[in-house]
């Protein structure tokens, strides 16, 4: 016959009680995706380049390709 | 160098430089962080007729905003401060180079053992050979032993210069009347490119930095060649 009162205080507390938590959580997985997205990827990426890098097999074939100035290609 | 497009910084060349990658990574998560959080609260702010006009004042919420960008500042000083005393360590180079900005080319001169100095005139458009990069190449290079610490230190004949090559992690103003000094490995025998990074006249675009690193013996060979011609 009467209806309840509705509630008419702390509408915005309550938006913010639900956005906030959504917010940081948004938050975080953002920046943890981007930490195992690139970050972490792109320090694997130079660990393993130098593990199996070769100088000398890098540098003699860059000087065949005769791109540097101080070293002449052998002609092998 | 650089590539079209390119987003990022170029492939490191120096252990230092992988810091900084590594560090600039690190800080661009928290960027992220920050972002998209300030961005979600945004939409939700502006998407909302709801007002309080009766908030005073809130302790909780100033300790809370206040101790966690205290936080953020920390994660980010801690690793910035690390490489800062890195790239600051004594390094006992094997090699030091005297890189000397002019208008409008470098000179670099190796004087620890006999005297050898030349010029660095960037190559025109119209004498590139194919294959070669347009206002990167120089006539000469500055060729260093790869693999092995090198102290570079670095002035002005004339007007504020500053050498500065991206990929070894590297720029230094060329000050006139002062001697700068910075230091640098290459990780792996290349050729590593700069440009001038201070405004000094009309070509201050066209006076690049090459860099040759090149394995001990093959830079000792050079050096001897250099000697000979001088």
């Amino acid at each position: 016959m009467s209806l309840p009162k509705p509630m008419m205080r702390g509408l915005l507390a309550k938006r913010l009680r639900f956005h906030l938590p959504i917010a940081f959580t948004l938050a975080l997985t953002a920046a943890i995706a981007f930490k195992y997205t690139v970050t972490e990827p792109k320090k694997q990426a130079y660990a393993d380049f130098y593990k199996q890098y070769d100088a000398i097999k890098d540098f003699n074939a860059m000087r065949e390709a005769g791109v540097f100035e101080s070293v002449q290609p052998t002609g092998k | 160098m650089a590539h079209p497009s390119q987003l990022g910084f170029q492939d490191a060349a120096s252990p230092v430089m992988e810091e900084l990658l590594h560090f600039h990574d690190h800080a661009l998560m928290i960027v992220f962080l920050i972002s998209t959080f300030v961005l979600y609260i945004i939409v939700a702010m502006v998407t909302t007729k709801l007002t309080n006009k009766f908030i005073l004042d809130s302790q909780e919420i100033e300790i809370i905003w206040t101790l966690l960008p205290a936080i953020i500042l920390v994660l980010i000083a801690l690793p910035s401060l690390r490489i800062l005393y890195l790239m600051d360590e004594i390094n006992d180079p094997h090699l030091t180079i005297k890189a000397m900005g002019h208008q409008w080319y470098w000179s670099y001169e190796y004087t620890d053992y006999e005297d050898l100095a030349f010029d660095s005139y960037m190559i025109p458009t119209q004498d590139l050979a194919p294959g070669q990069f347009r206002l990167l190449e120089a006539d000469h290079r500055m060729v260093v032993p790869a693999e092995s610490p090198i102290r570079v230190l670095i002035s002005a004949e004339d007007v504020l210069h500053s050498w500065a090559v991206p990929s070894l992690g590297v720029k230094m103003d060329a000050v006139p009347g002062r001697l700068n000094q910075t230091a640098f490995i290459a990780s792996r025998p290349g050729i590593f490119y700069g440009q001038c990074s201070e405004i000094c006249g009309a070509n201050h675009s066209f006076m690049p930095i090459v860099v040759e690193a090149v394995p001990l013996e093959h830079f000792e060979n050079w050096s001897s060649l250099m000697l000979e011609d001088a």
